[in-house]
């Protein structure tokens, strides 16, 4: 077997790297421990490669396991990147803390309450602009998004289940029944396609101008986050963020904080077009966008040129199953959508919504529900 | 096992004519020695398929590929039974002889890629390509396959793996695995090959090519992957590319011919727009630079 001295280091080493935030389970340190023996230690960089392949699964966990392992093993200065990132789980923490010790009751209670949309007693909130509410009212508001949230635009599926209305023959359970009959296909067995959730992305503005929606909007997210998979979410400012996994294990509130600080340089503005540029270069190359319901959320107040905006909404709304625009000023019975942004991007929105009270949030998952595909423009 | 150091396995690679970067090399190593599938990430282009090729070539091993798309199922992946044989065989045979055991038996069964490397007696490298592009329906089925190498089929029973396949999987990253199907696996990013490695790929890929074209051509697809398009050129382009120009007899590359064979290196008409005129020689001029 290896030395002990060996295990002990790599045990200590994925301590390390859990404290830098990076998920490693004693299944991947036998695995270290294992692939080591397999190896000539004389080599650095053998010893690197292996050390990263068994520990790290994540190409975004790459470079905190580089600063880990010069800090480590090498002994080099100690990288800053680290402590951010501890302090800023700490914050989330401290965030999450505070809100739990002022709740009286738990999210799980929320699936059993009997709540109902058109409920009179909710009426009045459903009206209210966000903007306005109360904290007590907001909470009010939060679990009825989590009803809301289980609308979903659906696809059908390859995959066929028994249906006696479906489309396709069962062949293999007919033939058991021809066994009976001598070949006769005397009944037939149908199956059609499921209907699966359609791949959702959206776009959330969480510069200044969009402070007070942004927060509902993104409760709203993460109830959506929470339905399950195919539902990608980013926040952007001046730059662009990517929150699925923050909203999936986080506390909404705590994930929200820390978008508005990586994605916004305050007093410099919303720049749409670069957002969605970054988006559709790293992402939509991907393929993230394609055959997806892709959701802005934005007011259309763009800093930079209108033209970029144009441009990249143009080339993510062919990459799209449709596009829906939120734009929580529309709830104003006066507005006009002026703003260079918003109107650079109007010609590629399937679907141009407000976004501003809950009945408007109801009418977007109605839309996301019944969407289909834009037409040939 | 085949290989006794990482030095061994990347020499194979290389007669294998695939030049891996030594990270590359320990994650095909580290799978065989481990016995666990490896997980390739990494931009379109970068060789990801053609190392599961290169390995099958140096184990001397027979390659499998599951090429994954949306929809994939059971029935395209694994296996399917032969409908219209079977039911031949029920109408042909004298009423009431034929058994249900008789009629699921293997001659009746079709085998797809994961049956076929399972239930096999050489050495078997299995490609499981693109996986992000299957449902999650079809990555949880994958789960179970690569935990334990075995498949049931109902009317057969359980096939367990005789010899391991060695397994990568590909993915081009347009949706996060879930994470227990990376918890099996050992995880490399490749990145774009250094400019040296690059050289050395397309000499080797492309046979008699005179020493400054592929130089040229190189450091010219660097330049590009510097700009901003919506696809930029992997390996794979680069070596396209440079069979194109050396199929023209060229010695070094200019604007006229960079111009004629740029359809080989950019696949989307905006990003050949985006590239004409002055951004093209200040391109071919700095490519010709670095070069000399």
């Amino acid at each position: 077997m290896y030395g002990s001295a060996i295990v002990r280091h790599v045990v200590t080493f994925g301590r390390v790297l859990r404290e830098v935030g990076i998920e490693v389970g004693p299944g991947r340190v036998v695995d270290a421990v294992r692939g080591l023996g397999a190896i000539d230690l004389t080599r650095q960089e053998d010893v690197y490669f292996t050390l990263r392949q068994t520990l790290v699964s994540r190409h975004d966990e790459l470079e905190l396991f580089d600063r880990a392992f010069v800090a480590w093993f090498l002994r080099g200065p100690v990288a800053p990147l680290v402590r951010q990132k501890h302090e800023r789980k700490l914050q989330a923490k401290i965030a999450r803390d505070t809100l739990e010790s002022g709740r009286s009751d738990d999210d799980t209670e929320v699936a059993g309450e009997p709540i109902e949309l058109g409920a009179s007693a909710h009426e009045l909130v459903r009206e209210k602009d966000f903007a306005e509410m109360t904290p007590d009212e907001f909470e009010r508001v939060r679990r009825l998004m989590l009803l809301l949230a289980k609308t979903r635009p659906l696809r059908t599926s390859r995959r066929r289940a028994p249906d006696p209305r479906g489309d396709a023959l069962d062949l293999r359970r007919m033939l058991r029944r021809c066994l009976r009959s001598g070949g006769d296909p005397v009944d037939q067995p149908w199956r059609s396609r499921k209907l699966v959730p359609r791949k959702l992305v959206v776009l959330a503005d969480v510069s200044g101008s969009m402070d007070a929606y942004a927060r509902a909007l993104l409760l709203f997210l993460h109830a959506l986050v929470g339905t399950g998979r195919g539902v990608e979410v980013f926040a952007f400012g001046t730059r662009l963020t990517r929150l699925t996994g923050d909203l999936a294990t986080r506390d909404p509130e705590a994930a929200i904080a820390r978008a508005t600080e990586q994605a916004v340089d305050w007093g410099s503005g919303t720049r749409i077009g670069e957002a969605l540029r970054e988006f559709n270069a790293v992402y939509g190359r991907r393929a993230l966008s394609r055959g997806a319901v892709v959701v802005v959320v934005s007011d259309g107040w763009e800093r930079d040129d209108p033209g970029l905006v144009a441009k990249e909404m143009a080339k993510l709304s062919r990459a799209a199953y449709a596009v829906v625009w939120v734009n929580p000023l529309k709830g104003n019975p006066e507005y006009q959508p002026l703003a260079g942004g918003m109107r650079a991007a109007l010609p590629f929105v399937d679907r141009f919504l407000p976004g501003h009270n809950l009945r408007s949030l109801e009418e977007l998952a109605g839309v996301l529900a019944g969407i289909e595909r834009r037409h040939a423009a | 096992m085949a290989f006794r150091t990482i030095d061994d396995l990347e020499a194979a690679l290389r007669s294998a004519d695939y030049l891996p970067d030594r990270g590359l090399a320990t994650a095909l190593f580290l799978s065989l020695a481990l016995e666990k599938p490896v997980l390739l990430e990494g931009e379109a282009g970068v060789g990801k398929t053609e190392a599961a090729k290169a390995l099958a070539t140096a184990l001397d091993a027979r390659l499998i590929r599951l090429q994954c798309y949306e929809g994939l199922d059971v029935s395209h992946a694994v296996y399917e039974w032969n409908y219209p044989r079977q039911l031949l065989h029920i109408r042909a045979a004298q009423e009431g002889t034929v058994s249900e055991e008789e009629l699921f038996g293997s001659e009746f069964l079709i085998r797809r890629p994961l049956l076929e490397a399972i239930d096999s007696d050489e050495q078997v490298v299995l490609l499981i390509d693109e996986i992000d592009r299957a449902d999650e329906e079809f990555e949880a089925f994958l789960l179970e396959v690569l935990s334990d190498f075995q498949i049931t089929i109902p009317e057969l029973g359980t096939i367990r793996a005789r010899r391991r396949p060695a397994v990568i999987l590909t993915s081009n990253r347009t949706r996060e695995l879930h994470d227990a199907l990376k918890r099996r696996a050992l995880f490399h990013w490749i990145g774009h090959p250094s400019i040296e490695r690059e050289i050395e790929i397309v000499k080797l890929r492309v046979p008699g090519i005179p020493e400054r074209l592929a130089a040229e051509a190189a450091a010219f697809v660097r330049g590009l992957r510097g700009l901003d398009l919506a696809k930029p050129p992997g390996v794979a382009e680069t070596i396209d590319w440079a069979q194109a120009l050396a199929a023209l007899g060229r010695e070094e590359i200019d604007a006229e011919v960079v111009e004629q064979t740029l359809g080989s290196v950019l696949k989307y008409r905006e990003d050949i727009e985006a590239v004409r005129d002055e951004t093209l020689v200040a391109l071919i001029d700095e490519a010709r630079s670095a070069t000399r």
